[in-house]
């Protein structure tokens, strides 16, 4: 299997390489009308092919990486590295992305997958396609020769086969872990597909803006991609990592924050290009960025550029990463000096109140904060290359800077949708905010008795709770808004097909599912603000605790009932089984646990945790105490963080619903015709 | 068995890669009227949105009137050059 996987990788290179070279020396004749023997659109047409077999040749290799995990064949150096005997079933899969060769492995099928669907839509746009292709290709390449030259996942093992291999790294050995790693990827990899497009579209001169309806749905699945993959790694970390938090701004985590941010820039301005032909060269350069800062993030997670504890690899592959960033940089910026023409804005700004400057400000606030996580992520490296001394930067740079930002992002998010597009006049401005005004302005008032007090960042140095303050409020203001635009949509439905209320918004969301599913992704985000904000009134408790013994926390009790442990094959394992009580009530039972994994001795947290609307107790198994052979408890109260997980899920709905077709006028009148028999149908009309 | 894996493969993807084909699709410029066609389809859809943004009550009267204004004369002036290409189009086959 090991010699297959490798020849499958090199037949990958080589289709990618003749997609690559076939497919430019086609599109150049097509441009020139210059014809050599075989005619361009053959040419293309078997450059397309070799993208298409290219995937199967990934996957043959992927599936014999798999393979060699599932078989224990040590025999292969990266199987003997990532896997063991003992590894349960689903870790097994897991190590095809758990080391450096295999991740890598899975960058390149993955983004043959994405090719081959792309080429075989190509009749969507035969020609806008065939550029995307060969520049996909042109990607395709460069993966394909570091998984064939400098990090090849099927080299053997020097001298006599070792009959178990090392096994998974512990913090990886968790549910999410088997999801995380392939959906961040999906979501880095599934970038570059509108990247190639909108390379494509300027290298070709494409009139009009049908590419970036084209690239639309693409971009939305890879953002949700890349959000569930960032949010799944924020639970994991929440878990697995047992310092009571779920972001600590690690540089992997702000990795895979850059593109994100970007991203989400790109899906809010392009809808400027679509309706008003404005922003051209803006969004050319954010899918351009947002394409090279996805290969930075995979440099920085798997060259050991900086420090992480998401490092999981680590080797001397950067180079050849800021090489092919280098060459991506030179070829976009060559691109865009020679075609910038073709990017005139059709329309000027009109006024600053206005739906295309609220675009505008949140693109700048997006950038803003992509930045300020760019500087702080690479200042390590910038100030030991200036200083000879490594500084890092830690939460609270980041958190002084993000936090304001963020609260920024979530004013637009409310005010976006309600300003119209040119211009807004006061009368509408007054119309349209006062409620969600008025809604933010009682619940400032009504939260400050709950213990939300916004004055203590005049008497301490404890911004906290100011900032959550205005979160709070403002969310309240955003989710007024967007229900009433649900609302009023609605009210016109249902006057029209005498509908109730609920089915009415069903259909309106039905009838636009690109807008009402955005603002669903929106109440998702306010939702998930909320969660975050929670983080200013965390408490945390550390203890010794004997047979019985208990302490206070919030509004519970946590009682030792026992302490004990256990073994398995694959790890050793202490726990501390505890009773939860809420006054006298009893609420659950809680067993955080220590694990030693048998086959390289790394210890390995297991988090417990009660978690409710109001707030989760999160508790972890910290050690012995060397004295008195007891276990060491931590726990942590942590305000509503469940929001963070449902904000999730609505988001993830959101971006569902606004993937889906739209409801065309049409039909909706037809049903409403047949809904209600006591109009009149047109002979011959109904049921057309 | 490895030996026989590799071959299936190589010999696979060239034959599906060089297998002739006879319907080639062609790679056609686009045309400033398909342009012009998808322009015209996005103005609409920004009447539309107007139009129902304006019934549910979210823009005064006035607003409403000189935003739609705006938007009908640039429709007018896209359905104005389509038209000519149209014709320009059509006249030289019936000419």
């Amino acid at each position: 299997m090991p010699a297959f996987g490798s020849f499958a990788l090199l037949v990958a290179l080589a289709l990618s390489g003749y997609n690559l070279l076939a497919g430019a020396v086609a599109l150049r004749q097509l441009a020139t009308g210059r014809r050599g023997g075989i005619s361009p659109e053959k040419l293309a047409e078997t450059a397309r092919r070799a993208g298409i077999a290219s995937f199967f040749a990934t996957a043959c290799a992927a599936f014999a990486l798999v393979w060699a995990a599932f078989t224990n064949d040590f025999s292969v150096a990266y199987i003997t590295e990532h896997s063991n005997r003992a590894l349960p079933t689903a870790y097994k899969f897991a190590a095809l992305w758990s080391g450096q060769e295999g991740s890598l492995l899975l960058w390149a099928f993955l983004l043959s997958a994405y090719g081959f669907v792309l080429r075989a839509r190509h009749k969507v746009d035969v020609k806008l396609t065939a550029y995307a292709s060969t520049i996909l290709a042109g990607i395709q390449v460069f993966f394909l020769l570091l998984v064939n030259v400098a990090a090849t996942p099927f080299s053997l093992v020097t001298g006599a086969v070792p009959p178990d291999g090392n096994g998974l790294n512990p913090l990886l050995q968790y549910p999410e872990m088997v999801i995380h790693p392939p959906m961040l990827y999906l979501g880095y990899v599934g970038f570059s597909v509108p990247f190639a497009f909108a390379l494509g579209a300027l290298m070709m001169r494409y009139p009009g803006e049908k590419w970036i309806h084209i690239t639309r749905r693409w971009t939305m699945v890879t953002w949700l991609f890349l959000t569930v993959g960032i949010f799944l790694g924020m639970h994991w970390a929440y878990s697995v990592l047992g310092w009571g938090g779920y972001w600590g701004w690690d540089p992997v985590e702000n990795a895979s924050l850059m593109p994100w941010l970007t991203g989400t820039a790109f899906l809010h301005s392009v809808m400027m290009q679509e309706k008003r032909g404005m922003m051209k060269s803006w969004n050319v350069w954010l899918i351009f960025s947002t394409f090279m800062l996805a290969i930075l993030g995979t440099l920085l997670t798997r060259s050991g550029l900086v420090s992480s504890v998401h490092a999981f690899a680590q080797s001397a592959i950067g180079t050849w990463f800021w090489v092919f960033l280098v060459i991506t940089l030179a070829v976009c910026l060559f691109t865009y000096i020679l075609q910038r023409d073709h990017l005139k804005t059709e329309h000027k700004l009109e006024s600053l109140v206005s739906r295309e400057s609220s675009f505008l400000f949140n693109n700048l606030v997006l950038l803003a904060a992509c930045f300020t996580v760019l500087w702080g992520t690479l200042f390590p490296v910038l100030s030991e290359y200036v200083q000879g001394n490594r500084v890092t930067v830690s939460a609270p740079f980041y958190n002084r800077v993000a936090v304001p930002i963020g609260v920024f992002l979530l004013f637009l998010t409310g005010i976006g949708p309600l300003l119209a597009w040119r211009s807004t006049s006061l009368r509408s401005i007054r119309r349209n905010f006062m409620l969600p005004a008025i809604v933010g302005l009682v619940v400032a008032i009504a939260i400050i008795p709950l213990g939300v007090h916004p004055w203590t960042i005049f008497t301490t140095d404890e911004q906290g709770a100011f900032y959550a303050w205005i979160t709070f409020a403002m969310a309240a203001a955003v989710l007024t808004a967007i229900c009433a635009e649900f609302f009023r949509g609605a009210r016109v439905i249902q006057g029209k097909s005498g509908q109730n209320l609920l089915a009415s918004m069903v259909e309106l969301t039905h009838r636009n599912t690109r807008r009402y599913g955005g603002y669903i992704v929106h109440f998702g985000i306010v939702l998930i603000f909320i969660g975050i904000s929670g983080q200013a009134f965390n408490q945390s408790h550390e203890q010794t605790m004997n047979y019985k013994q208990s302490f206070k926390l919030g509004p519970y009790r946590v009682e030792c009932l026992d302490y004990s442990q256990d073994s398995n094959p694959n790890y050793d394992t202490e726990f501390a089984m505890l009773n939860v009580y809420r006054g006298d009530r009893f609420v659950t039972k809680l067993a955080p646990e220590l694990r030693v994994y048998a086959v390289n001795q790394q210890p390995s947290t297991i988090v417990a945790n009660h978690s409710t609307l109001v707030a989760d107790l999160y508790v972890i198994y910290a050690g012995k105490d060397p004295a008195t052979g007891q276990p060491v408890i931590k726990a942590f109260l942590n305000p509503l963080v469940a929001w963070i997980w449902i904000g999730l899920m609505v988001t993830i709905l959101g971006t569902g619903i606004a993937l889906a077709p739209n409801l065309s006028a049409a039909i909706a009148a037809q049903r409403h015709r047949a809904a209600v028999p006591a109009e009149p149908v047109p002979a011959g009309r109904a049921g057309d | 068995m490895t030996t026989i894996a590799c071959g299936l493969l190589l010999i696979g993807a060239f034959l599906y890669v060089f297998w002739p084909e006879k319907n080639v699709e062609a790679q056609h410029q686009k045309t400033r009227l398909e342009f012009l066609r998808e322009r015209r389809e996005v103005l609409f859809d920004n009447l539309r949105d107007l139009n129902f943004e304006y019934r549910s009550g979210k823009y005064p009267e006035e607003d409403y009137a000189s935003q739609r204004a705006m938007l009908e004369n640039e429709a007018a002036e896209t359905v104005a050059e389509i038209d000519l290409l149209e014709s320009d189009a059509f006249a030289p086959q019936h000419g």
